[in-house]
């Protein structure tokens, strides 16, 4: 470093802290090697060596002719926002004016999805049950899907665990995660009312079971939550899901009566079926998470 | 130049979004790549903040910065792609 | 006049955030680079919030704000404490990297 820098190539050098570094030229010469040689490197061609010349101008071809063709999409679309798209029509209209009325909610987003749509909310809340049942046919640890080395590690992270109590992250979780877990409570009950919802609420519910159970081993956590816990909340969830929508698709369509007041707007206990139906989204989107989170570290709950 | 403020910030944000979803896929590096997917994820929750859809945003910022991390990076470890890790 | 104050204590937190960005840019080991990365999480998030806090409305607004302050200032520590926990235990040559041998 014995010739003179300008100004900017001082201050460039700074910023990219190489001054900081005693032997600053063999440590940038070091490090940029591998840099440079990895642009000019040729990719493997072992696998492709028949056609790699077809198969390179095909691949830019292809993307190419991808990129133009969503390029032409996206200019034909209607400017968001604008009033004449073709997404304004009567059945916005309708939401916005009658919304409040017919389903007694403030946050439109909760009465379409709990009570106009209620039909693909029911979909989805399934579609989660259904991952999980196929995570737990995929990696439960049972009699036939066992091996050493794993029962050696899951064996290593349980001493680990109980190694050290009272850790600084284990402090920080018992009071963190009841503050985090309230929070997801108090969106899936201001779902109707407020942004958030059972979708939401659930999985920042999810998230603080997850931080106590990274941070306190399973263990502690298998005290409250079972498999047993998850196979009766999210199927007591889905069967109260059904038979309300049922009830109230029965009552609507036969015109019989015997409604389920709607209150008054605003308040908590208000709108009908969508309080109950927001709990129980959020109770399965709960379990599912800490579902996924246990079964891929330790294969069963 | 009579653009608004918050349309700027957006284009910015939508900048940032493409070189993330591009750097995601770039990359070989699989660690680098998980964080990087956590960056998207709150950029996308702060467009969905600026598209008016707060319902989104909760859920994006939920799902996609926290828990989707914690799962790939435990599918990480599991597949021990992780470096300098006891599996090595 | 409030306005004005406000300004004023978002544009340094954001001056705060902006160092801290240089700071993870510039240096190249870990532990350098956590006390880079806490100095946005602690000081310019404090001086963006109470900015925000001058511009509020009522005292549900302030109040909602101390929370999240708080919830960063637990969560944030922790977190680097954990980061360096771990660098410490899997890094080979650690006591010659820190130590300087």
């Amino acid at each position: 470093m014995n010739e003179k820098k300008t100004f900017w190539q001082h201050l460039q050098a700074w910023v990219n802290g190489e001054e900081a570094i005693l032997h600053a030229d063999e440590y940038i010469k070091k490090r940029e090697q591998p840099h440079q040689k990895r642009w000019i490197k040729k990719p493997n061609m072992q696998r492709i060596k028949e056609n790699k010349g077809l198969y390179w101008f095909l691949c830019v071809l292809v993307s190419l002719v991808f990129i133009t063709i969503m390029l032409l999409v996206v200019s034909h679309l209607p400017t968001f926002g604008q009033p004449i798209n073709p997404t304004n029509n009567e059945v916005m209209e309708r939401y916005l004016e009658k919304g409040i009325e017919e389903t007694g909610a403030i946050n439109f987003v909760a009465g379409m999805i709990l009570d106009y749509r209620a039909f693909d909310t029911f979909g989805e809340s399934n579609v989660l049950f259904l991952a999980v049942i196929s995570v737990l046919i995929l990696l439960k640890r049972d009699k036939k899907n066992i091996n050493a080395r794993e029962d050696r590690e899951t064996e290593e992270d349980e001493r680990f665990d109980r190694s050290d109590h009272k850790s600084i992250l284990k402090i920080g979780a018992k009071y963190l995660s009841p503050v985090v877990i309230l929070y997801g409570i108090y969106v899936v009950l201001n779902g109707h009312l407020s942004p958030g919802g059972g979708f939401s609420g659930g999985s920042i519910i999810g998230a603080g079971l997850i931080l106590y159970a990274a941070a306190n081993g399973h263990e502690a956590m298998r005290r409250f939550f079972t498999f047993k816990t998850f196979t009766l909340i999210s199927v007591g969830c889905l069967l109260t899901y059904c038979g309300c929508k049922s009830y109230s698709f029965f009552t609507g369509a036969n015109h019989v009566g015997y409604e389920i007041p709607k209150g008054i707007p605003g308040n908590i206990l208000s709108s009908g079926f969508i309080l109950p139906l927001n709990i129980c989204v959020g109770l399965i989107v709960a379990c599912t998470m800490y579902g996924f989170y246990a079964l891929f570290t330790k294969g069963d709950m | 130049m009579n653009m608004e403020l918050s349309t700027i910030i957006q284009m910015v944000l939508v900048v940032f979004l493409i070189a993330s979803a591009i750097g995601v896929s770039v990359t070989r590096n699989l660690f680098l790549a998980v964080i990087v997917f956590m960056g998207y994820s709150s950029i996308m929750a702060i467009i969905w903040v600026f598209l008016e859809s707060p319902d989104l945003a909760i859920t994006e910022a939920a799902v996609g910065a926290g828990v989707d991390s914690v799962l790939f990076f435990l599918t990480l470890k599991k597949v021990h792609a992780l470096k300098g890790t006891r599996e090595g | 006049m409030r306005e004005i104050i406000a300004a004023i204590f978002i544009i340094a937190g954001i001056l705060v955030f902006i160092v801290a960005l240089l700071g993870i840019y510039r240096l190249k080991y870990v532990m350098n680079r956590m006390h880079a990365a806490a100095l946005g999480d602690t000081m310019g998030l404090g001086l963006v919030t109470i900015g925000l806090m001058i511009l509020g409305k009522d005292v549900f607004h302030v109040a909602k704000y101390i929370l999240i302050v708080l919830f960063f200032w637990m969560s944030s520590p922790i977190a680097s404490h954990m980061i360096g926990k771990v660098e410490m235990l899997t890094n080979k040559d650690y006591d010659e990297r820190v130590h300087g041998k």
